[in-house]
């Protein structure tokens, strides 16, 4: 658990808070990225339906690259390790699962503008539980504690002005006192949703491991509350049928939002929840650049609406910058020791082990675990879904700029590359 | 999983918390329905 803990010989010597913020806003990148895909898709389908695909593309993309990187193998032995924590993985899918659907309802009844800087309070929500339940920032002075706060006020604040800078494009304003509750109350299920990452992860659980678990909760609810939101199964398989043409944008959404999560996920372990939620919840940033410069969303806007987009974009880097700068001091990071002796205490885990997991050191994981010859079946499988979901599907009629679509899709490879790297060499992936 | 972890996890505060969470946003999303 010591952020001076240098890594295990051989390996990069990269400070965990660096990563863990490279990891912030490599996530910010590709949660960001995730919606692209998705706005390729015609009206006509009903927001549910597109959000199901998204999550089943999610489910199905976990076992793609993640299982690439580890093995199915590594998985189950990690399980087996900490078993109690596959609740927490399941409870986490299912908050996300709840909280994304209330956005949809809160979208609806008051538009983009108000909605989304109401649930992107939930980096101040998961801040406070960090606080209270993990002893995040305890023991951090003045200067830390302004920092985080102050960076994670100023990313709420920078989303309200570009989600206002952006809202005549986007809303749909209606009965307001339901969609602001709505909005609110997926800030909450969000900012919770981080007590099972910080736990899993003190816990010296892998994100690979978790975000599999996750995965599967997430696609059960997903399914429940759509069906119920439907009219029943029958209605659902009918949708789903009618979208079939224009399923794979939403998997390919999904397939970001796996990449996004697992750098978010790593970023959570390696600088906690109230330092690495902010840094992620920039994805609004990423978002609004695909939106304007690819789809051509902000064309016609008028001056006082760009300088509006400029000053909520400064305001929110302002805010990420100084989380980047906000190191945990010693004082702070033997709080984090006692919120990991109290899991390993309860659960019986081995301090020592943990702690090295904790600190990227994690003692098995430069092994070859042996890989089953049905793991490439089933990344085979998960592959071939893709595939077939591409072939299928019909040219959307959408003017894109394929200049700025090149530029963006470097621009989110690239940190994937080197994030990618920073963490096979300081961590193995651990 | 062994009885004594069971009895761990159902103890925990930090199970109940996100539990609560869960049944009040769900609540919330039947009535906003």
């Amino acid at each position: 658990m010591s952020e001076v803990s240098k890594g295990a010989p051989g390996r990069s010597t990269l400070s965990l808070h660096k990563l863990g913020v490279f990891c912030g806003l490599a996530a910010a990148v590709w949660l960001g990225s995730a919606e692209a895909p998705t706005k390729l898709v015609n009206a006509g389908f009903s927001p549910f339906i597109i959000s199901m695909g998204m999550v089943m593309g999610a489910f199905v993309a976990r076992w793609t690259v993640p299982t690439l990187l580890k093995g199915i193998g590594f998985l189950f032995q990690d399980l087996r390790d900490k078993p109690h924590l596959i609740v927490w993985a399941l409870l986490a899918g299912m908050l996300w699962a709840v909280a994304n659907t209330l956005t949809i309802f809160a979208v609806r009844n008051v538009g983009l503008a108000i909605a989304f800087p109401l649930w992107n309070t939930n980096s101040l929500v998961g801040l406070f539980w960090g606080w209270l339940l993990f002893k995040e920032l305890r023991g951090s002075g003045f200067k830390g504690w302004s920092k985080v706060l102050g960076g994670a006020f100023a990313i709420v604040g920078g989303a309200a002005v570009l989600a206002i800078a952006t809202a005549s494009r986007s809303d749909t304003p209606g009965r307001a006192a339901v969609g602001i509750t709505a909005a609110l109350g997926a800030g909450v299920l969000l900012g919770t949703m981080y007590i099972p990452y910080r736990k899993a992860y003190i816990s010296g659980m892998n994100p690979l491991s978790f975000v599999t678990i996750f995965t599967f909760g997430e696609l059960g609810t997903v399914f429940l509350l759509t069906a119920v939101n439907l009219g029943g199964v029958g209605s659902l398989v009918a949708e789903l049928r009618r979208a079939r043409p224009m399923l794979f944008w939403p998997f390919l959404g999904g397939f970001c939002w796996v990449i996004g999560d697992l750098f978010q996920q790593y970023a959570a372990k390696y600088i906690g929840i109230g330092r690495g939620i902010p840094l992620s919840n920039t994805n609004q940033l990423w978002g609004l650049a695909w939106g304007a410069l690819v789809f051509g969303e902000m064309v016609g806007l008028s001056p006082s609406g760009k300088l509006l987009i400029l000053t909520g974009s400064g305001i929110m880097i302002a805010g990420a910058v100084a989380i980047s700068m906000a190191d945990p001091g010693d004082s702070e990071l033997v709080n984090w020791k006692f919120a990991m002796d109290r899991e390993c205490g309860r659960y019986g885990l081995n301090t020592e082990q943990v702690a090295a997991v904790v600190a990227g050191d994690d003692p098995h994981a430069g092994n070859a675990h042996q890989r089953r010859w049905w793991e490439v079946l089933v990344m085979c499988a998960a592959v071939g879904i893709f595939v077939w979901l591409a072939l299928g599907t019909r040219a959307q009629q959408i003017s894109i700029s394929l200049q700025w679509t090149f530029v963006l899709v470097a621009g989110t490879l690239v940190p994937l590359g080197v994030c990618g790297t920073l963490l096979w060499r300081r961590t193995r992936f651990s | 999983m062994k009885r004594s972890t069971l009895v761990c996890i159902l103890t925990d505060v930090h199970l109940w918390v996100p539990v609560v969470i869960l049944i009040l946003g769900t609540a919330l999303l039947m009535t906003l329905r």
